[in-house]
């Protein structure tokens, strides 16, 4: 036995003392190593884009910002942004679509505009992204138009009227209105249709009453169900929900209706009382950067908000990559909307209820 | 001495105060934030100048659709409780009156084993069968037996079905303790007596099994009432329930007040399901009143 082993016996209790705290030491490392990290909180998507975020994006501005990125996918987003004190926000920036950032501003719950001094990216955009019906800055936007199955014989559709043709009747799907930023924005393109404008309602409100009997979902993944299965022939989608099926020899196909299609942006904003408004703005402009919009446009099928985005052929002719098809977007009030929304919402529930 | 006099402290009595407790964290505490919120114009905790208000109660008042949101869930959750008691209480019947320890096991599992299903599941699980390309109306098409096919659900009646299969077996478990406690020499007694089966069931067996019917019904209404998950799914979004409704002023439109006032009318339609249910109970049994 050496003099040292004599001074310091191993006893039972002195090794799982030990072990004990070793086994504590191994498992606080990591967050003791990340103390000094600072975390931003954002809010994203599931699905294939939560995939890439989590795989690449993330990590790579995690590397690169010496930050750690905490994406929160559970929606819905605002009712928990709500929730949480001002000054200390659950969020540093918000990612939803347009209509939720203007109920958001209107509650003082986001900034209205990002400042291009702090967000350099800005500058390459489409007039689109920043324009005065967007709050925060868009990073990607997809068309709103007519998703339709092409094996049920229907004939060829090309107008926003065809959605009304009576041989959809029971096969066309449509959206909660109150939930769903499609359905909100498709019923200004009714009024516009057949009445005044976006804004006229009443004559929305007869467009609407006469597209039963319809099929409602609440989200595009589940329209995107509703025609992949036959349920409906005809529904109000976005591209990206379409074109993701692009290799898959699915008998599905979107339209791009002669009277233009809707604006469904990805819009970032930031948070008044966010801790880390810097990284905030920095996490915006590397989302703005053209290889990261590159990577998601080419994984989820979203039209870049950057010109200088330079996409595969086979995106290329598809997305809204140049200033001629942006043209065609046709952006909605949302603050107008909002200002309506309990009264449309209780309208709508009225004329879709069985 | 005064110290001798003080009242003392069951020690028992202590053990309640873990439950006492939680009740008042997760129930009082909950529910007394809620009806605080339907009263005020916003969230004080996180915004200024908030003041006391009516106009979500008046709002539910001056337009008749939150009336007949209430009424549409509240007939749901009638026709639910009817159906599940109309199929629960033959099944619970057999099971407490069944001889065969092996046959009691068997029955009781058939009744618990859709419970070890998801209600998400068992929902999407009817919608495979009920709606228009379902595997229900595929069979009946390619026999021939129809050409177009009935919409089995987004209706009322498919909200049921999917209802009535999710709390059927809360109603049998609820009604088997009871039946099982029935003396059966009352019934031997009546039919000694002269009467048919049929008869000592109706004037023996099932007055002494209201309390159970009772209590099933109540505890299958008042989660019918509050289901959300199959009415949106099986109702495809058109028909609207308070449980919806309040979801959708919180989720979409930010309105947390008008959603707690729903919600406090959910709690009074329950609440006075429960005191109707104790006059009730205390009159069918002869005993007094639970105060």
């Amino acid at each position: 036995m050496t003099a040292s082993s004599r001074r310091f016996p191993l006893s039972r209790r002195r090794l799982l003392t030990a072990a004990a705290s070793l086994g504590a030491g191994v498992i606080a490392a990591p967050y003791v190593a990340r103390a000094e990290e600072p975390v931003l909180n954002v809010t994203g998507w599931g699905g294939k884009w939560g995939e890439v975020m989590k795989a690449e994006i993330g990590p790579a501005f995690e590397s690169e910002f010496k930050c750690k990125l905490k994406t929160d996918t559970a929606l819905p987003f605002l009712p928990k942004l709500q929730a949480s004190s001002r000054s200390a926000p659950i969020y540093d920036v918000l990612h939803t679509n347009s209509n939720e950032q203007w109920a958001a501003v209107e509650m003082g719950l986001v900034e209205p505009k990002v400042d291009p001094k702090l967000v350099p990216n800005i500058a390459d955009v489409y007039p689109y992204a920043v324009s005065d019906k967007i709050v925060g800055v868009s990073i990607f936007t997809s068309a709103i138009g007519l998703g339709m199955r092409t094996d049920k014989g229907y004939g060829s559709v090309t107008s926003w009227k065809d959605y009304w043709d009576a041989k959809f009747n029971g096969a066309r799907g449509g959206y909660v209105i109150p939930a769903n930023s499609l359905g909100q924005a498709f019923v200004m393109m009714c009024g516009t249709l057949f009445g005044k404008g976006q804004t006229d309602l009443d004559a929305a409100y007869a467009a609407l009453e006469k597209l039963k009997p319809i099929k409602l979902v609440d989200f595009t993944g589940a329209m995107e169900k509703l025609i992949l299965s036959g349920e409906a022939g005809i529904g109000i989608l976005h591209d990206s929900g379409i074109y993701r099926y692009d290799g898959q020899n699915q008998p599905i196909d979107f339209v791009t209706p002669s009277e233009g299609v809707l604006s469904l942006e990805q819009v970032l904003s930031i948070t008044p009382g966010s801790k880390v408004k810097e990284l905030g703005n920095a996490y915006i402009n590397y989302m703005l950067r053209p290889d990261v919009q590159k990577r998601l446009a080419e994984a989820v099928w979203y039209s870049p908000a950057n010109k200088k985005v330079k996409l595969d052929a086979k995106y290329d002719a598809k997305l809204l990559t140049t200033p001629e098809k942006v043209g065609k977007l046709i952006q909605v009030d949302w603050k107008w909307y909002n200002a309506q929304k309990d009264e449309i919402d209780s309208r709508v529930n009225r004329i879709f209820r069985a | 001495m005064a110290a001798g006099s003080a009242p003392r402290i069951n020690s028992l009595a202590l053990l309640i105060l873990p439950s006492a407790l939680l009740f008042a964290l997760f129930f009082i505490l909950p529910i007394g934030l809620m009806a605080v919120m339907s009263v005020l114009t916003g969230n004080p905790v996180v915004m200024p100048n908030v003041a006391f208000t009516t106009k979500h109660y008046a709002r539910m008042g001056n337009d008749s659709y939150y009336l007949e949101v209430i009424w549409t869930t509240i007939r749901i959750g009638l026709w639910t409780t009817l159906a599940a008691l109309l199929i629960g209480y033959p099944l619970a019947h057999w099971m407490a009156r069944i001889k065969s320890r092996t046959g009691h096991a068997l029955l009781l599992m058939a009744v618990l084993a859709p419970m070890l299903t998801g209600i998400v599941v068992r929902t999407f699980a009817w919608m495979t069968l009920l709606s228009d390309k379902g595997v229900i109306n595929q069979i009946l098409t390619s026999l021939g037996l129809i050409t177009r096919p009935p919409q089995l659900m987004y209706n009322e009646t498919g909200i049921i079905i999917g209802l009535v299969h999710i709390y059927v077996p809360f109603m049998v478990l609820t009604l088997t303790g009871v039946i099982g406690r029935i003396d059966e020499r009352l019934e031997q007694a009546a039919e000694n007596l002269g009467a048919s089966p049929w008869r000592a069931f109706i004037e023996v067996t099932l007055p002494l099994s209201l309390p159970g019917i009772l209590a099933g019904s109540l505890l299958v209404f008042a989660l019918a009432i509050s289901a959300y998950v199959t009415p949106i799914l099986l109702g495809g979004f058109q028909i609207m329930t308070l449980p919806i409704l309040i979801y959708q002023q919180i989720s979409a439109n930010f309105n947390v007040g008008f959603a707690a006032a729903l919600g406090m009318v959910l709690l009074v339609i329950s609440l006075s399901l429960v005191i109707a249910y104790n006059h009730v109970l205390g009159l069918v049994s002869g005993q007094r009143e639970l105060r």
